[in-house]
């Protein structure tokens, strides 16, 4: 693969730090070197001393003094060593890649921690993507995904999808309109990059099949793309066995992968990693050594005790248990919509993955003024369709309902008050 | 002010998250209410129960099992506001902003917390230039600047300085360039970005007078400029009273002021602070909403804890107790070499006289001698040009290694001599 020509000059201009190399000269040299090289403050000043964190099958996450000082310090831009190598290791085991043994021009598999999933994601459209490029995604999609494309300036082509995700031909009807010996050439203006999510899509619910995946491939392939799998529910899955990952089929080197703990470890302790072919990981981890510098050590340190704890077997058992109260809140909010939806002109499809039902109101043109409005008369709120299409002005039926902060009589409640409100509508 | 003038086109593009304006509904609405639109996972599937954090004056942080769920949550993305509604008290207690109670139009002072202060920093820049922009600043100076700058395209111009900072007099002879009656002219190549470290600058340990700050500001005035103070070492001034910032002389709502925790609490939780007029910190804000969402909720809740059980006098006296640890350096008795001693911050800069770039001397034949120090070359807009100087740091080491580690540099010199 020829990395360099899908670089924004940016990206491409990035430089890793000089004090970095004198950093690893420091690591390699004796004990008996002294460095007054290292910029980095004196923990002993730090106010932290130790830290004792409860999990909740009775095990604690503890940071002694020595640990604490590690936790308060700068760390490494992409990652601590063990939480990296415990992430590769899951994802061998998960996807089993085959860029795994690649070298690293090669697209070696490689990975790094962002500061949340969506940091990394940001970082690699901003490393991708040039104002009027052509990118490829299937709306309605990902709002947060929408506000960090949409600046960059660049032209977002929709690609028609299903409760089945992204259709492979409709791509290929989208990308017939360039020849794939020309997209190569200077100034050719076919897209670089295509963006999906395959697993309980946000807001549509909708999860690829594995056929699919294998032909939006192919044509990545014929295409020369690269694809951003964001995959922030793949641990959501009610259903074993979970699909096989665009990862897992990866021959070229061409996908970027982002994984989230946001839904099953904390949403707000920001913690998310990317994983793609090294020559482009190594590009968002120069731009994270330019910005956030790293995630937090002690953040990094406190989910990595936790998981090796844990063991892969142990992570995957605390999977389950997250994903038997997801599904029963999905089987909660599909029960309520059989019983008050039905018969007033709407359509869902029940969502394999994720924490959101995607409810087609026919009759109503556009919910946006249904729910800014007369909503909050029948106190209950969901969010408009439109906030999730490329272009939010255009009139949109669809309202996303969320399974995962209330009880289920809260649903239910809410869709007795929803179905009044589209009674009144109608 | 008129802020729009220096955003990007990517910036200016950036628009709020129509789903913060849900949540707003929601938060003002009766509980009544049942909103099936929040976006959040339940708190209740995180693995993480509770936690005691021990603080060394004998106190404890701790967050019981409703306050873990916060802590593990989504937050605000301009921070949670018990800490931003602190940190604002400390501005205004420390700087008494003019901006502080200006209408949002006229630059009223915002804040918003970001993962270290460099975040800040990267996105300020991000959102002011563009590829072939004309940006001052004085080097040498933070490499993680020249990182996050250069690959922007822009052109960077030195000002020259000397041990009290960026002069004034080049300055304004940089500037001599541009007419200021035209700076606002369609076209017009005037510099609109200003970059200096006023305390304890890295790598000089420079510290810019109150005379020359009101110098600098006066021709920041004069053509329209912004102004990025970059204070990470504001509060590792030696001797007090501590200089008057460029936030507290900002009548027109021209400072963007970055402020680090990073070398007083914590370098590696990643918090620190934006301090500037609002229609920009929005921006940054919106920035942050596409990115990092928002600085951990537990590293704030954590640091905010500790704050308020200290008060802004506890803060204070911390920070004092810091300061009197690090003033013991060096006798660089027997090297033909120069330096200025710090008034703040954490390095010393050293001109090896008689050496025409310390790169090589360092690379190699430092090792060799066990010592190492970082070449000044690595601090200059461009870093291929010959440079004398080294940079030492006395953060981490103590004295009798610093001792020796100069002892050592003393005989590094004297065989290369």
């Amino acid at each position: 693969m020829n990395y360099a020509r899908f670089l924004t000059a940016v990206s491409a201009a990035r430089k890793p730090s000089p004090i970095r190399i004198l950093t690893e000269l420091q690591q390699r040299s004796p004990p008996s070197l002294i460095s007054l090289a290292g910029g980095a403050p004196n923990p002993n000043t730090f106010p932290f001393q130790s830290a004792s964190i409860k999990v909740k099958n009775g095990q604690t996450v503890s940071f002694d003094e020595a640990a604490m000082k590690r936790a308060l310090q700068y760390s490494a831009s992409n990652g601590i060593p063990e939480l990296l190598t415990w992430m590769k290791n899951l994802q061998k085991n998960l996807h089993n890649p085959p860029t795994a043994s690649y070298t690293s021009e090669n697209g070696q598999m490689d990975m790094c921690v962002t500061t949340g999933s969506q940091e990394g994601l940001c970082k690699v459209f901003e490393m991708l993507v040039n104002p009027g490029d052509n990118v490829l995604l299937d709306a309605p999609t990902y709002s947060g995904t929408l506000a960090a494309l949409q600046p960059l300036g660049c032209n977002l082509i929709n690609v028609p999808s299903d409760q089945h995700g992204m259709i492979p031909a409709a791509l290929k009807e989208v990308l017939s309109r360039w020849d794939p010996s020309e997209v190569h050439k200077p100034g050719s203006t076919a897209p670089k990059v295509l963006y999906t999510i395959p697993n309980g899509g946000n807001p549509t619910g909708a999860s690829m099949t594995t056929q699919r995946k294998k032909e939006v491939y192919e044509l990545a392939r014929q295409y020369d793309m690269l694809i951003i799998e964001d995959d922030p529910y793949y641990f959501l899955q009610f259903d074993k066995p979970w699909a096989p990952t665009f990862l897992s089929m990866d021959v070229d080197g061409r996908i970027i992968r982002t994984d989230s703990f946001s839904k099953i470890l904390s949403s707000g302790l920001r913690i998310g990693f990317v994983t793609g072919p090294k020559p482009l990981v190594d590009r968002v981890v120069l731009h994270i050594q330019a910005s956030t510098m790293h995630t937090s050590t002690f953040t990094q340190l406190m989910v990595s005790q936790l998981l090796h704890s844990w063991g892969q077997e142990g992570f995957l058992q605390h999977i389950d248990r997250v994903i038997e109260f997801y599904r029963g809140q999905r089987d909660a909010m599909i029960s309520s919509a059989d019983k008050w939806l039905k018969g007033l002109w709407t359509e869902w499809h029940s969502p394999s993955a994720g924490m959101f039902l995607w409810i087609k109101l026919k009759g109503i043109a556009d919910t946006q003024q249904l729910i800014m409005q007369k909503a909050l008369e029948k106190e209950v709120l969901l969010v408009p369709g439109g906030v999730f299409m490329i272009n939010s002005s255009d009139p949109c039926p669809y309202v996303r309902a969320a399974f995962s902060l209330s009880t289920p009589e809260q649903i239910d409640e809410a869709f007795r008050r929803l179905s009044s409100l589209i009674k009144e509508a109608l």
